[in-house]
């Protein structure tokens, strides 16, 4: 009876029905197709931002290791003991308290208050936006992610 | 007709049955799939453990710096290099390389290639430099591994205060070990996929915090070949130096010798050199002592500065005799004369006379027996018997107000006399300017820790330490065009049978300007053999150092400042 069932409903059909469900299988194929390429161009577009940023990231850290290691260098190279034995070869001498003479002028202030920034008055915030205008960039912004979506997939 | 009708018929009404199906089976595919990807994490992580590293960023050390940014400890990294034996291919050529870059014997590098064993250590530590070369070569049988290192490029310079990091990359001892948890920073575990589409997550642990110091770095190198030069002149056994602003408590530089190298800390002797003995070593102090026990009689009113005593030489308290330094009597002496003259038979009369309960309350006061608090490991907090205590006994007034029988450590004392220069006030000594946080920066609070005596009664005492200076060391630390205010000490070494008779401890305590304290200066030596008392021995070295103080820290002679603090002006480099 099952069987019977099978031959039944899998039996030849007109060539519209037949073609019907050829066109709607090609188009869910074609659809489907479609949504690969979309992701496939995504994902392989991560992927690669994600191996750039690794490899940044490696970059950024033997920078940093070196740079601290050159931090380093330079303290060693600033050390008072090499700083004075430099200075000595260069023919300075160690200042005394008798080498040194203050000089006391008149109506200077020698640690006046420091400088204040004019007080500048903030901008007020204009809000003049449009229901039209939101949609708007919306739009824009859908416009340019899709743009960008498209160059992102090509070769 | 009919028959196609039929089919049509037929057919319309299989298909919702065909249509369900297809939904039902996708529906059971599309929620397996999202069961899968998203409810069942743990089964996916499960499942991809050979995608997944999970490893261990231990965050970049904060950098130690001195007040104006010199940088003090830093971080650095050390390569560790191996080998796998297996994986070399032409062994002969790795070996030439390999020897001459980490400069080892080529043939023990060959031996060591042709070893069974599955890998094989060359070199423990190796510098930067030299691992960068063997990276350079990229040879698959070669591990590299990075080994972070706490480096310190001033060398020897503030050890003490330092503190270095060990093998576990914890702080020990000092600023180090104090500031661990801000130094350190926060390790972060991180999960690193091989999935290509998986973008790389934040890898960034969080970093410690940089740690600004109060130490001036130039004072700090006057005070070690200061207190270096004066070992080996006087060939004491070890000695102290700090130099601290008593207007702020900033410890702008904190010696001991012997030091030790940070960069180098599995080198020392005897592990007790990495301690601090200006905050943990404990000492008798002796007669520096008299300016705290005459500023307390001072100030509860027992005594005025024109008060008198005739001093007969010996004084018995307590069962025991006392005599002066010289073992002589002084006839009629007042309050400055018991400072200038370094009487004994002075001080045990002016603590007698306050008896127990004030002068053991004043010398709690100044801070005598309990820590200063500073924000360094290891201090300790001195020893101070008072009556009820199990070790007192009626002599310890007595021996107590010159600063024997008890024991403080050379922090205490800096900072009990730093509350004279600073009209009374006594401020908590600190190590710490600010800590660097990201953008986020904590200034260090200045504490009082009490006012023990009055502003009236520190400018009393303040003058007659300035006579001191003046009349009672023969200008040994005085320098021309500057007042100075100080007081020496020359105290006896205890024993488990006594003191000893052949070597003493001498220290001297003085700050500048006098009407106006700049800087405060505790110089501290252990059994120098070079002369008998504290005046002959360490107030020459005070002067020494105040000659080259004034300059690094712009203090002008007294006449200059007054001029320019007359029309608003500040002194100091370290005010700013």
């Amino acid at each position: 009876m099952a069987q019977e069932w099978v031959r039944h409903a899998l039996r030849s059909r007109t060539w519209r029905m037949q073609r019907q469900a050829v066109a709607l299988g090609a188009l869910g194929v074609v659809l489907a197709i479609i949504i690969s390429a979309l992701y496939l161009a995504q994902a392989a577009s991560v992927a690669t931002l994600g191996r750039q940023l690794e490899n940044l990231i490696v970059v950024r850290n033997q920078l940093e290791q070196t740079n601290e290691g050159l931090r380093a260098e330079i303290a060693q190279l600033r050390s008072v003991p090499r700083l004075l034995a430099r200075a000595h070869e260069l023919g300075f001498v160690i200042a005394r308290r008798e080498n040194i003479e203050y000089l006391v002028v008149s109506g200077y202030n020698p640690n006046p208050p420091p400088p204040q920034p004019p007080a500048v008055e903030k901008p007020r915030p204009v809000y003049d936006e449009s229901f039209t205008g939101w949609l708007r960039q919306q739009l824009d912004w859908f416009s340019s992610q899709f743009q960008s979506f498209v160059g992102a997939g090509g070769p | 007709m009919q028959s196609a009708l039929n089919q049509q018929e037929i057919f319309n009404r299989r298909l919702p049955f065909v249509i369900i199906g297809m939904i039902v089976v996708s529906a059971v595919l599309l929620l397996q799939l999202i069961s899968f990807q998203q409810l069942a994490p743990d089964v996916l992580n499960e499942l991809s453990t050979d995608y997944n590293r999970n490893i261990k960023l231990a965050a970049a050390r904060g950098t130690i710096y001195d007040r104006n940014g010199h940088r003090l400890a830093v971080n650095t990294l050390e390569y560790r290099i191996g080998i796998s034996p297996n994986l070399v291919s032409n062994p002969q050529r790795t070996a030439t390389q390999l020897a001459a870059i980490l400069n080892l014997d080529e043939l023990k590098v060959y031996e060591a290639i042709n070893s069974q064993r599955p890998w094989v250590l060359l070199a423990p530590r190796v510098s930067a430099d030299v691992g960068h070369r063997v990276e350079e070569l990229k040879l698959l049988a070669v591990t590299i591994d990075k080994l972070p290192r706490r480096s310190y490029p001033q060398g020897t310079l503030a050890s003490q205060v330092m503190g270095f990091v060990g093998g576990d990359l914890r702080g020990y001892y000092g600023v180090e070990g104090y500031y661990q948890s801000q130094l350190a920073g926060k390790p972060r575990d991180e999960v690193i996929s091989s999935i290509p589409f998986d973008l790389p997550s934040r890898q960034e642990p969080d970093r410690g915090s940089d740690i600004y110091l109060t130490i001036d770095r130039d004072l700090q190198y006057l005070a070690e070949s200061e207190l270096s030069l004066s070992v080996a002149e006087t060939g004491a056994k070890a000695g102290t130096i700090i130099i601290m602003h008593p207007r702020t408590g900033d410890v702008l530089a904190m010696a001991s010798w012997p030091a030790f190298d940070p960069n180098a800390y599995t080198d020392v002797a005897n592990p007790r050199e990495w301690s601090n003995p200006a905050i943990s070593g404990q000492y008798e102090p002796g007669s520096v002592i008299k300016v705290i026990t005459v500023a307390a009689a001072l100030d509860v009113g027992v005594i005025t500065p024109q008060w008198t005593y005739n001093d007969q030489g010996r004084i018995e308290v307590g069962g025991i005799g006392i005599e002066n330094w010289d073992r002589r009597a002084h006839g009629l002496v007042d309050t400055t004369g018991i400072l200038v003259q370094s009487l004994n038979v002075g001080a045990v009369t002016v603590s007698t006379m306050m008896g127990p309960s004030l002068f053991y309350g004043k010398m709690a006061q100044f801070g005598f027996g309990r820590l200063t608090g500073i924000n360094l490991e290891g201090e300790a907090a001195g020893t101070l018997y008072v009556p009820g205590d199990p070790d007192y006994s009626d002599s310890n007034l007595a021996t107590n107000s010159f600063g024997q029988g008890m024991a403080a450590t050379p922090l205490q004392v800096i900072t009990a006399v730093s509350a004279i220069a600073n009209d009374g006030l006594m401020m908590q000594p600190n190590i710490v300017q600010k800590i660097v946080d990201g953008d986020q920066v904590i200034p260090a609070q200045r504490v009082p820790l009490g006012r023990p005596i009055s502003a009236e009664t520190a400018r009393l005492v303040r003058d007659m330490m300035v006579a001191v200076v003046r009349d009672g060391l023969d200008d040994a630390a005085s320098l021309p065009g500057y007042t100075v205010a100080g007081k020496t000490g020359t105290s006896e070494i205890p024993t488990p049978v006594g003191y000893r008779r052949d070597a003493w401890i001498m220290s001297f305590v003085g700050f500048l300007p006098a009407d106006d304290p700049q800087v405060i200066v505790l110089i501290k030596l252990d059994e120098p053999k070079s002369g008998r008392w504290a005046s002959q021995v360490v107030a020459p070295i005070f002067r020494r150092m105040a000659e080259r103080m004034v300059v690094l820290m712009e203090i002008p002679p007294d006449d200059v400042r007054r001029a320019l603090q007359a029309q608003g002006g500040r002194i100091g480099s370290m005010n700013r």
